[in-house]
């Protein structure tokens, strides 16, 4: 905080009158000098890196995670060298939405991309993110949703007059770097911006070459060659500040899907007591490692439902960081509940990591639901839900 | 039902079990897409080509590709010839065969692959034949490569089961009542939810299909917890809705912190008749006018 503010106080506060004077800013105050990332950055003791932003907890350097709803869940954001990981749903229809807004969020905040599939090219998946919504067409959609009842979009506000005379906020270029933006998923992302971003394909089928050999190392073959992909990009490209001549740093966002899976040679989903059983795990293990010596964020998708050993699940929720899993209500029982009928589904939080920190940053609310919308993809605190078990427990307990 | 099974393409995985058989629907699935005038191409691993090849007319006979695994799956009898490398080099073999225009692949049983090649090999090979198609989604529903595959179920643990089921665009499970065979399917479009959908059938001698309706079971009446909702909004005793003059006059109503012109104009200038504000005072009997403080007699 102190050495962003080195400039005399003296002398900003009257430069800063005079831009004011000239502007139409919402606050009157100004930093003079280059203008930060973000209107409301705090502390700059790193150089501001586009699309991230100090926590406001530990000042940690937080990501986006592309939706604004969990990085609010998440305490603000995804930190910079953790691992998210997504526990799929049963039939594999909302964890890609997620994996699809993290990367649309790299692509947005002009941050590298590695993605990484055992089942489709990434070229694909690049083909398929949502396409970014500016302001202003966002609170369109949502006023759409919510109100019922027909409602003038400028209606003159009686009681809380003094709010009209607050100018709307500013729709800038989409590339902005503001902190988390919204998708529209009905949309495909406008091939320019694929096209400007940097970003690194892996698609196991074609690393692996067709001879099947097996090395005698603890690892299948295909996370060896994903973690020496993974390595290769961030020393080549200076993510972990080995190349002094790169002048701006940058984010690399690593996407992993469904690992774990049979796709990627790990037998971990198909047998309870099988010889590779360690393979995921010092996967993570090393992947872990990797992340946290260089400026990188990873998202893994994992089809835990399909794992049969239970203990394995265990040991990998403990080496991920940031642990979210999802429960479609599809083919379920809780799919004719009346307490879930406005829902798809329920969202679990289930681990929060803890960063040079003493305590854990979790949320007081434990009853989320999510609900895919035509074009966006809503997480709500499903109320009723909490009352019942809530009052269920009260009455069952006396 | 054939063509709803056949249209998605990629991997429909049959899933029978002892008492409900699925080979008769595997081999009604092959004649329905030789009709169609495609490539058949059949693995057969369980039982031999004579037996799977009985029952088909000879037109279909002949669009039938057969590659035998049942008669010497380890190559003993011809070394270094035909299959060498035992069931993953049909697979891969098959997969490089197929190469223009729209194929069906049977495997007769996945079943038999599961319990001679580890699990991650078969799922990997059989995404990468059900893969055929260079843009996936874009392609047209004929060009499409279908992946039959026949899966005893009770042989396997669900950790197999789960794999491939997560691999399927769809599944279908077959039970049956009272001797009627009934299909559960299970539709994995991409990108949208799953569709359950309950089907019974029969399949004829000449391995057709036959829809059948569902056999009526002693059917209970449901039993009615749905009461019919009562409006909370009748027969009260205060009026919650508005009319159009109330409406109005509501809308009219100036608010007492509403900044309108009127109260501005007040604001800036004071009027004339309210200049200051006057206080009318007229002191009581009891009253005391001293201007003296009286907490100075206090002794404390």
């Amino acid at each position: 905080m102190a050495a962003a503010g080195t400039c005399g106080t003296g002398t900003r506060s009257t430069g800063s009158m005079v831009a004011a004077a000239s502007t139409n800013n919402v606050t009157s105050f100004q930093r003079r000098g280059p203008r930060a990332s973000g209107a409301d950055s705090g502390c700059s003791r790193l150089v501001s890196i586009a699309g991230t932003r100090p926590s406001v907890r530990n000042g940690q350097l937080l990501v986006s995670t592309g939706l604004p709803a969990l990085d609010q869940l998440l305490g603000g954001g995804l930190a910079v060298g953790t691992v998210l990981l997504i526990e799929e749903d049963k039939y594999n229809i909302y964890s890609p939405l997620l994996f699809k807004y993290f990367l649309a969020e790299g692509i947005v905040s002009g941050h590298a991309l590695l993605v990484a599939s055992a089942k489709e090219d990434p070229a694909d998946i690049l083909q398929k993110l949502p396409a970014p919504l500016i302001d202003d067409s966002y609170k369109k959609e949502c006023d759409e949703d919510v109100c019922s009842h027909k409602m003038e979009p400028d209606i003159k506000m009686k009681i809380a007059w003094r709010y009209q005379l607050l100018p709307k906020m500013e729709a800038g270029p989409v590339s902005s770097s503001r902190f988390g933006h919204y998708y529209d998923i009905s949309k495909r992302i406008p091939q320019e911006l694929i096209e400007t971003s940097k970003w690194h394909g892996f698609f196991l089928p074609e690393k692996i070459s067709s001879a099947f050999n097996v090395e005698s190392c603890s690892l299948t073959p295909g996370y060896m060659k994903l973690l020496q992909f993974i390595q290769n990009i961030i020393y080549k490209e200076g993510f972990d500040g080995s190349n002094p001549q790169k002048k701006q740093k940058n984010i690399l966002r690593i996407g992993i899907q469904n690992l774990g899976s049979p796709l990627w040679g790990d037998d971990i989903c198909c047998t309870e007591n099988c010889d590779t059983s360690h393979s995921l795990t010092k996967f993570l293990y090393i992947l872990r490692g990797l992340l946290r010596t260089s400026l990188s964020a990873c998202i893994i998708t994992m089809p835990t439902h399909l794992i049969q050993n239970k203990a394995v699940i265990a040991r990998v929720t403990n080496l991920s960081d940031t642990v979210v899993g999802l429960e479609s209500f599809i083919g379920s029982e809780k799919e004719t509940n009346p307490l879930y009928k406005d829902y798809h589904g329920l969202i679990h939080i289930r681990q929060i990591p803890r960063l040079n920190n003493l305590i854990y940053d979790i949320s007081d609310v434990k009853d989320l639901a999510f609900k895919l919308k035509k074009k966006l993809f809503t997480i709500e605190v499903s109320q009723e839900a909490g009352k019942v078990v809530w009052y269920s427990r009260l009455f069952n307990s006396s | 039902m054939l063509e709803s099974l056949l249209a998605l393409g990629g991997l429909v995985l049959l899933r029978d079990s002892v008492e409900w058989e699925g080979r008769s629907l595997l081999k009604a699935l092959v004649k329905k897409s030789a009709l169609c005038g495609e490539q058949v191409h059949v693995l057969g691993c369980e039982v031999s080509e004579e037996e799977f090849r009985e029952g088909f007319d000879s037109s279909i006979n002949n669009r039938l590709v057969y590659h035998d695994l049942f008669r010497d799956p380890l190559s003993w009898s011809k070394p270094g010839k035909a299959l060498p490398g035992g069931p993953l080099e049909a697979l891969r073999a098959l997969d490089k065969r197929t190469g223009s225009g729209p194929a069906t692949i049977a495997l007769d049983s996945l079943s038999w692959l599961l319990h001679h090649l580890p699990c991650p090999i078969l799922c990997q090979t059989l995404h990468a034949l059900s893969r055929q198609d260079s843009c996936p989604g874009d392609t047209l529903p004929g060009e499409q490569v279908r992946v039959l595959g026949l899966l005893h179920e009770e042989l396997h643990g669900p950790g197999p089961l789960g794999a491939l089921s997560s691999l399927a665009q769809t599944e279908v499970t077959l039970s049956g009542t009272m001797g009627q065979a009934s299909a559960h399917i299970l539709y994995r479009r991409p990108r949208q939810r799953p569709t359950l959908q309950t089907q019974w059938f029969s399949i004829l001698p000449d391995f057709s299909l036959e829809l059948q309706v569902e056999p009526l079971l002693e059917s209970q009446p449901p039993s009615d917890l749905h009461t019919p909702s009562v409006d909370p909004t009748t027969h009260l005793t205060f009026n919650l809705h508005l009319s159009k003059k109330e409406r109005e006059a509501k809308d009219s109503l100036t608010l007492p912190f509403q900044f309108s012109s009127e109260k501005q104009q007040a604001l800036l200038r004071p009027g004339l008749g309210q200049a200051t504000s006057h206080i009318f005072y007229e002191p009581d009997a009891y009253d005391d006018l001293d201007q003296e403080d009286p907490d100075d007699d206090l002794d404390v």
